[in-house]
């Protein structure tokens, strides 16, 4: 019975002794990283996976969208070619993926988030060198909490990407409402999924006509379903080549991440009012460092008149607003080619 | 008399040793030890050692279809010690024990049904390379990870080896919660397949 024992005893060692050696493990390869590490800040462990080439030490930070989303999320096609030229940090943030902790949901708060990007740059500094120059991207809610970041501290950035982000989330009720008029006239017009689009029309006058959270998320909703029915009828591109190369399945448990994701979106959007409140148009001045605004023509999530307007707006000298013709609320997956090469010239310019 | 206290509690002590021993012995008996895989396959793999205590054990009879049917059905305490990891992004590691009871049920032909129920358990994650930014200063976490309250529910069936050592399999869906994860409870579920170990049939 000993012997039993005895293995037992051996198990447990061997068990212990493989987390200690992966977690301590501090060797990289400057060209091809492939790295995990944790931020821990108030209270919160987030996750973040640098990939790609670092030699210039060039990190392009990645902010998912959500909220709740994964920060993995924007891998595939687009973002292999970005990963050949520089790093790429994807970070899960403060309730998202496979990011942990233990707070009250009273702590959370976008200006919390905007602490935890920041605690991340401080993270890379200390790991890749005070040289260690940084971009950030941010996708869709990652576009709102990249504004909050960028409007805290923009002195450790060279540029700021925003793909189909919403600055100005409170406005995007508005938004949907003209976006949704115009898009289904035109539809109709074309003879395209009429009944769908005559349901459109019959939802956006149906709606309160001040911002309501129920209808809002009701016409949320109706925006990906508006998407779905775009690209049946050949006006997006399809998304299956850009996902070429996406990782989530394997890197997130979808039961973590999914009920992660779904409080973290409960408690920014029931609890605190994104929807409801937050409008960074008028800050947008105040940034001034070069930014790159990306969003779809057939973008119904955060239509594109949400880029025009923080294109106007904002404080850079040195912008550009790109408009992807067949594209809806993904154009990093509808036209990854496209995508990766403006991107990357966006960096080459500002790096 | 005083010679009288130091002889009776000399022998007291020799009889309790005694019975101690007699004790420990058939407490052993009662004992199984388990080892098996846990883990939910495609996010986390690890392993789960484990021991049985038979604390009680009552024989039902049955009568179906004109046939005497026995069922035997066990009350066990048990402790289990595990650890899993996701080998390919490192960020599902962590350590787990729980103790609690287990029903089960064995009919004629070796067929388990068990219930475990483990109210005290604790997992502790262990995270990669961790830094803490804390008041403006930056520090490396030494063994990074967190501690959770961590109960399980295991439900699950196996088969009973009669008198081998390697005395039955099982197979579990476990479902444990993760107090306090983020902001709230997060609810966990894994798969525990393994075998049970009783030495108790090798000196037979």
């Amino acid at each position: 019975m000993k012997q039993y024992q005895l293995i037992f005893l051996q198990l447990i060692i061997v068990a212990f002794a493989m987390s200690i050696v992966t977690s301590c493990s501090n060797e990289f390869d400057l060209d091809n990283l492939d790295e995990t590490l944790f931020v821990r800040h108030k209270n919160a462990d987030m996750a973040a996976y640098i990939k790609g080439n670092g030699s210039e030490k060039v990190f392009l930070i990645t902010l998912h969208g959500g909220p709740g989303g994964r920060g993995l999320g924007f891998t595939g096609s687009a973002f292999n070619t970005i990963e050949k030229e520089y790093g790429v940090v994807y970070f899960d943030q403060r309730g998202s993926g496979n990011s942990q902790g233990n707070y009250s949901e009273n702590d959370v708060s976008i200006d919390l988030m905007t602490e935890d990007v920041l605690a991340l740059v401080q993270v890379m500094k200390r790991k890749f060198g005070n040289d260690a120059r940084f971009f950030l991207l941010g996708g869709s809610w990652g576009g709102t909490l990249g504004t909050a970041t960028l409007l805290k501290d923009q002195s450790d950035f060279k540029g700021w990407i925003d793909v189909d982000g919403a600055s100005n989330p409170f406005g995007m009720y508005e938004l949907y409402k003209e976006s949704f008029t115009a898009t289904a006239t035109s539809q109709i017009e074309l003879g395209n999924s009429v009944d769908f689009w005559e349901s459109i029309l019959e939802l956006v006058a149906q709606v309160d006509p001040v911002n309501n959270l129920d209808d809002f998320l009701e016409l949320n909703s109706k925006a990906f379903e508006a998407e779905e029915k775009l690209f049946e009828d050949g006006f997006i591109d399809n998304v299956e080549n850009g996902l070429e190369g996406n990782i989530t399945f394997y890197s997130y448990n979808f039961l973590t991440s999914g009920w992660n994701g779904n409080q973290i979106a409960s408690i920014l959007v029931d609890d605190q009012g994104l929807f409801q409140i937050i409008d960074f148009t008028d800050q947008l001045p105040q940034i001034t460092i070069p930014s790159l605004f990306i969003s779809g023509r057939y973008d119904m999530v955060v239509p594109v008149a949400s880029a025009q307007t923080a294109f106007d707006t904002i404080g850079s000298t040195s912008k550009e607003l790109l408009i992807f013709e067949r594209s809806g609320h993904g154009p990093l997956f509808s036209e990854p080619e496209r995508f990766s090469t403006e991107v990357l010239k966006f960096m080459d310019q500002h790096k | 008399m005083k010679k009288f206290i130091i002889i009776f509690t000399l022998f007291y002590g020799i009889n309790l040793l005694a019975q101690n021993q007699g004790e420990t012995s058939s407490f052993f008996d009662k004992m199984e030890y388990k080892i098996g895989y846990s883990g939910t396959i495609f996010w986390s793999n690890g392993l789960t050692v484990g021991a049985e205590y038979n604390w009680k054990e009552i024989q039902k009879n049955k009568e179906r279809k004109s046939t005497q049917r026995t069922n035997t059905h066990q009350f066990l305490f048990n402790g289990n010690l595990g650890f899993a990891t996701n080998f390919a992004s490192k960020t599902d590691t962590g350590g787990f024990a729980n103790f609690g009871i287990t029903w089960r049920r064995t009919n004629k032909k070796g067929k388990q049904f068990s219930i475990e129920v483990n109210p005290i358990g604790y997992y502790r994650s262990f995270l990669p390379e961790t830094y803490e930014v804390k008041d403006g200063n930056l520090n490396k976490v030494f063994l990074p990870g967190r501690g959770y309250y961590s109960p399980s529910i295991s439900v699950g069936i196996g088969r009973l080896r009669k008198g081998k050592v390697r005395s039955a399999s099982y197979l579990n869906v476990n479902f444990s919660p993760r107090f306090n994860y983020n902001a709230g409870t997060l609810p966990t579920f894994s798969v525990q397949y393994g075998f049970r170990f009783n030495f108790k049939n090798k000196k037979r």
